[in-house]
């Protein structure tokens, strides 16, 4: 027998059957728009040289809500670069061949470098108001936050089953509309987990973001980050650790509010339907917002507004179908005609090369103007830097790889843990830096090898994430078997936790030299308590390039370091991985 | 019904693609192949025959490197809007609910609102899912799945429905259930489809429900034979018209499958079928347990629970090596063969060493190690791609490699990529390195 089923009953609306989760909404909506306003005011602002920072605990908020818009500003443009950049590179091969390694090398040079030229070109557009300044403080966030999107919705889409694509062409589904509904929720899951990567790898540089010197001009931003910095430059160890704290609550917060209901929310979006294996993720905030009324009420409103707006628009509809083809009709015959393809793509060639020669002819312009003397001393600082990359390798690997094992190993730990950790690694390490370095002068070491540690606290998390996930995924059988035929416990780890978490490692081992690399511009180089301190190396030799505005020594610096990393990434890492995925690698 | 007017054609058509390795690959050659109005035309042959590759032309989800594909006497031009489709993995968006995934297709349509409701309610109960509007894929079973693939197909009442191994991931007795609906579907008049054309790898799914057959060979894909079924419909399956229909599509295939040897050119390079040792000695004894130690390759793959296809590869592996010969279909164990199975397991290694040695594409391999010692894989895949341009080259080298091993002739070294004889002394050295 067939059940009769009717809608779900709709109340008239009123307020009086709003819950409390609905008083929440509002409160939260109500807090992001007077943020909003409150930024957008902070943009509009008249420029001025180094903005006096208030340090009083009650200016806090404020800047931590102003260093947080900027975080998601730049978060919401990496979002649209991903999109953009995903999906031209997989409809197009030529896009495909220029957009990846280009990508390639985006994400393993140190961005930071660019900070100066940026600045100057947009404070020069926008000379009388603060526009300059903030949008360069968010392009630089941008950078260290969209390349990893950028890659995990290309590999998303790369992915996706054809007979899916299939199935959405035979429905007839336009371009737009199979990108919408098929394309990013198949991408979801790796979008809001890279996107979560990404927040916490854009506060890197926040201090350096938001305060900065460049030759005699001071720039400074209010937020979190310039806070610390003035706090640092007079001593204040109160606001110093009221800074920290303020920064490890925003973490929490956008943890919480945030990313946990959002990853909860896009395991919806599940494409392999049998991946249930691991503990399903909960958000207190979800729960909570699920037994809201208000967004399901905002969604019907909305639905009947768009059906207004649709009839409304109809009468404009027919003229614009008419008009649309006509217009169309000249590029679309000339998209298909292989001759004109042909052309169009030299063109665009022949442009992207010009483009690539002029940036090529102006650094040479500008390496051109240094002198054997500072190349050899560029190269001397280099090998330093790169031994201590090295060492920070090491270090990292000494403590993180047990302690991986460790975790991974314990499903309970695992869980108490990854909370804790994903915080603790969210926290921009260079914030650290001048407290770690003034306790290192108490105990006697130097920035020479205190540099090392830093640069540890840089690159440390990532061998330590991969490791644990790595372990984590060992399958439960080959456990079982090494328990079965009571291998000792050395052997457990020589013949089964260490292989099967060795390529993992290398992955971990090259996003944790591209953090210590990044880390040594602000690791060699550092001013606390009003002192300078600095050691030889790259990293340093950048810092002060910048600081005294030697842009020729800037661009070499920047150049030579990119070719290192670039370099080593290409030559050594990636034979590494590969030798470790046939070695090692759990799926034959 | 009786079909009627063409109402899709292929013409000449010829489709390539590029392997990840550089390699081309022809999937079918100059197939022509016409679709009449009102029948149901079931395309069957060994996997990568190019059936499959022949549907999506139809569908115009790709367009052929030669030749063209019509519809109505007009060439193909984008998407077929007459036709819908319906996948073997169902390809149903798991984020959707079922309305919403059977409503896929009719927005471009232009059908919208209370049509549309109509439209999709109308396709959930022709295919019994009434209730389950509002489930998501993920809590429906296999054969549930596949209805609302058929409901998404039906709803946007096409001209013609394609199919793509439309029940190969569901378990038989769904399978065979969801079959006879098909063909009530077909025969109803209120579902609007007249035409359909179904890729499949079951026999006796072709023989049930097409009305003309068509068998694919491969490498490169081409029509081999096309075969009228005239029983009249609802078919069944037990009735003796039936079994002697299938027996019939299942000489034609072994004939494709396993076709007689040309008798000359001895030393012609045959590539050695991409089977596992195991597989032959399987065959091999099971065949010792059937009476004179032979048997229909139909009836083999069958026993053995493995498809045709498959089964036929083995039949050739064994046949290669003189352990059975394959008098029309039947399967039959030679002397050799029993020999074989009666030795014990160092002795088999030795028979089968002597027997691969004769194989012409091991003797020439053979030949060449003997010569310089050592090999890189490149340049063995490089060679296979040159004799062989129609296989995906580096499974048949995994073949040779895990045959060669088992034979105690090959050695391989995966890490340095560098095939050699076993026991070349070079070998031990390039290892220390």
């Amino acid at each position: 027998m067939k059940l009769p089923r009717f809608p779900p009953a709709l109340r008239p609306p009123g307020f009086r059957r709003l819950g409390l989760a609905d008083v929440a909404i509002l409160c939260l909506l109500g807090g992001v728009i007077a943020t909003v306003v409150a930024f957008a005011h902070e943009f509009e602002a008249p420029f001025a040289q180094a903005v006096r920072i208030d340090l009083r605990f009650s200016a806090l908020p404020r800047y931590t809500l102003y260093s947080l818009s900027r975080g998601v500003s730049a978060l919401l443009i990496s979002y649209l670069f991903a999109l953009g950049f995903g999906w031209a590179a997989v409809k197009s091969r030529a896009a495909e061949r220029l957009l990846l390694p280009l990508l390639d090398i985006l994400q393993s040079i140190p961005v930071l470098g660019f900070l100066p030229g940026l600045v100057l070109g947009l404070v020069s557009l926008f000379p009388t108001r603060n526009v300059g300044l903030e949008l360069a403080a968010i392009l630089m966030i941008f950078t260290a936050q969209a390349w990893n999107l950028a890659l995990s919705f290309y590999g998303s889409l790369k992915s996706l089953p054809v007979q899916l694509r299939d199935a959405c062409q035979v429905a007839g589904w336009r371009p737009s509309r199979t990108f919408w509904d098929l394309e990013v929720p198949a991408a979801a899951q790796g979008l809001v987990w890279n996107g979560m990567l990404s927040m916490a790898g854009g506060w890197f540089f926040l201090m350096v973001n938001e305060a900065f010197r460049l030759g005699n001009r001071d720039y400074r931003l209010p937020g979190i980050g310039s806070y610390m910095s003035v706090a640092l430059d007079r001593g204040d160890v109160p606001a110093m650790a009221l800074a920290i704290l303020a920064m490890i609550a925003m973490i929490v917060c956008v943890d919480q509010l945030l990313w946990r209901p959002l990853v909860v929310w896009v395991e919806k979006f599940r494409l392999d339907e049998s991946g249930g294996g691991g503990p399903v993720p909960s958000s207190w905030v979800l729960e909570f917002l699920r037994r809201a009324r208000l967004p399901r009420r905002v969604a019907l409103f909305q639905q009947r507004v768009f059906r207004r707006a649709r009839r409304a628009a109809r009468p404009l509809e027919r003229p614009f179908r008419a008009v649309g083809p006509v217009i169309l009709r000249a590029p679309r015959r000339a998209f298909r005609d292989a001759i004109a393809r042909k052309i169009g793509a030299g063109l665009a060639a022949v442009a992207i090369a010009a483009v690539a020669l002029l940036g090529a002819w102006r650094l040479w312009l500008l390496i051109g103007q240094l002198g054997w003397a500072d190349w050899g001393h560029l190269l001397a600082s280099a090998a330093l830097t790169f031994s201590r990359v090295m060492g920070a390798v090491v270090l990292s690997t000494a403590w993180a790889l047990p302690a991986g094992v460790v975790i991974g190993r314990s499903p309970r730990l695992a869980r108490a843990l990854q909370p804790v950790i994903q915080v603790v690694a969210s926290f921009p390490a260079p914030m650290l830096f001048p407290l770690v370095i003034l306790l290192f002068e108490r105990i006697g070491i130097g920035l020479g090898f205190g540099a090392v540690v830093l640069m540890v606290l840089a690159g440390q998390w990532y061998i330590l994430f991969n490791v644990i996930s790595a372990v984590a995924a060992i399958p439960q059988q080959l456990k079982d078997a090494t328990a079965a035929f009571r291998l000792p416990r050395l052997a457990r780890w020589r013949f089964l936790y260490l292989p099967a978490a060795f390529p993992a490692l290398v992955t971990g081992w090259v996003t944790a030299a591209g953090g210590a690399w990044n880390g040594s511009i602000v690791a060699e180089y550092i001013e606390a308590g009003g002192t300078l301190r600095t050691t030889r190396g790259l990293g340093s030799l950048i810092s002060e390039a910048t600081t005294h505005a030697n842009f020729p020594l800037l661009a070499g610096g920047i150049a030579l370091m990119s070719l290192i990393v670039v370099g080593w990434n290409r030559i050594v890492w990636r034979s590494m991985m590969e030798w470790a995925r046939a070695r090692f690698g759990l799926v034959q | 019904m009786t079909p009627g007017a063409v109402l899709l054609e292929a013409q000449h058509v010829t489709q390539r693609f590029r392997l990840p390795n550089g390699q081309v690959l022809e999937a079918l050659r100059d197939v022509s192949l016409a679709v009449h109005e009102n029948e149901v035309v079931a395309l069957v042959g060994p996997s990568g025959c190019g059936k499959s590759t022949l549907l999506r032309l139809f569908a115009g989800l790709a367009h052929p490197d030669e030749g063209a594909v019509l519809y109505r006497g007009q060439r193909l031009d984008g998407v077929l809007g007459a036709a819908a489709m319906v996948f073997q993995s169902f390809a149903l968006l798991p984020w959707l609910t079922v309305a919403d995934n059977v409503a896929m297709g009719l927005e471009a349509r232009g059908v919208d609102g209370a049509a549309r409701r109509d439209a999709v309610a109308r396709a959930i109960n022709l295919v019994g899912l009434d209730g389950f509007e509002q489930a998501y894929p993920k809590e429906l079973s296999g054969g549930m799945k596949q209805r609302v693939g058929f409901a998404r197909a039906l709803a946007v009442a096409p001209e013609i429905l394609l199919m793509d191994e439309p029940f190969g991931a569901l378990d038989p007795l769904t399978a065979e259930n969801l079959r006879s609906q098909v063909v009530d579907l077909w025969r109803d008049p209120a579902t609007g489809v007249k035409t359909l054309v179904v890729v499949t790898h079951s026999v006796e799914e072709a023989v049930f429900l097409a009305g003309r057959i068509v068998v694919f060979g491969s490498n490169p894909g081409h029509v081999r034979e096309q075969l009228e079924n005239p029983l009249p419909y609802p078919r069944l399956e037990r009735s003796p018209d039936f079994e002697a229909m299938v027996d019939r599509l299942h000489a034609i295939l072994t004939a494709t499958l396993l076709p007689e040897p040309a008798p000359a050119a001895p030393q012609r390079l045959v590539p050695f079928p991409r089977v596992h040792v195991s597989e032959v000695t399987g065959l091999l004894d099971h065949l010792l347990t059937r009476p004179d130690g032979k048997g229909p390759v139909f009836e083999l793959a069958e026993d053995l629970g493995v498809d045709y296809d498959r089964m036929s590869a083995v039949v050739r592996g064994a046949e290669q090596l003189g352990w059975v010969i394959t008098p029309g279909e039947i399967v039959q164990l030679t002397q050799g063969g029993r020999d074989v199975m009666a030795m014990d397991d160092a002795a088999r290694k030795d028979a089968t060493r002597a027997r691969l040695s004769k194989q012409p594409l091991f003797a020439r391999l053979l030949a060449m190690l003997r010569e310089e010692g050592a090999v890189e894989d490149e340049e063995v895949l490089a060679d296979l791609t040159i004799y062989f341009p129609f296989i995906p080259v580096q499974s048949l080298f995994d073949t040779i490699i895990e045959w060669g091993r088992y034979a105690e002739l090959l050695d391989h070294d995966a890490d340095a990529g560098r095939l050699s004889l076993l026991g070349w002394e070079g070998a031990a050295e390039m290892r220390a390195e």
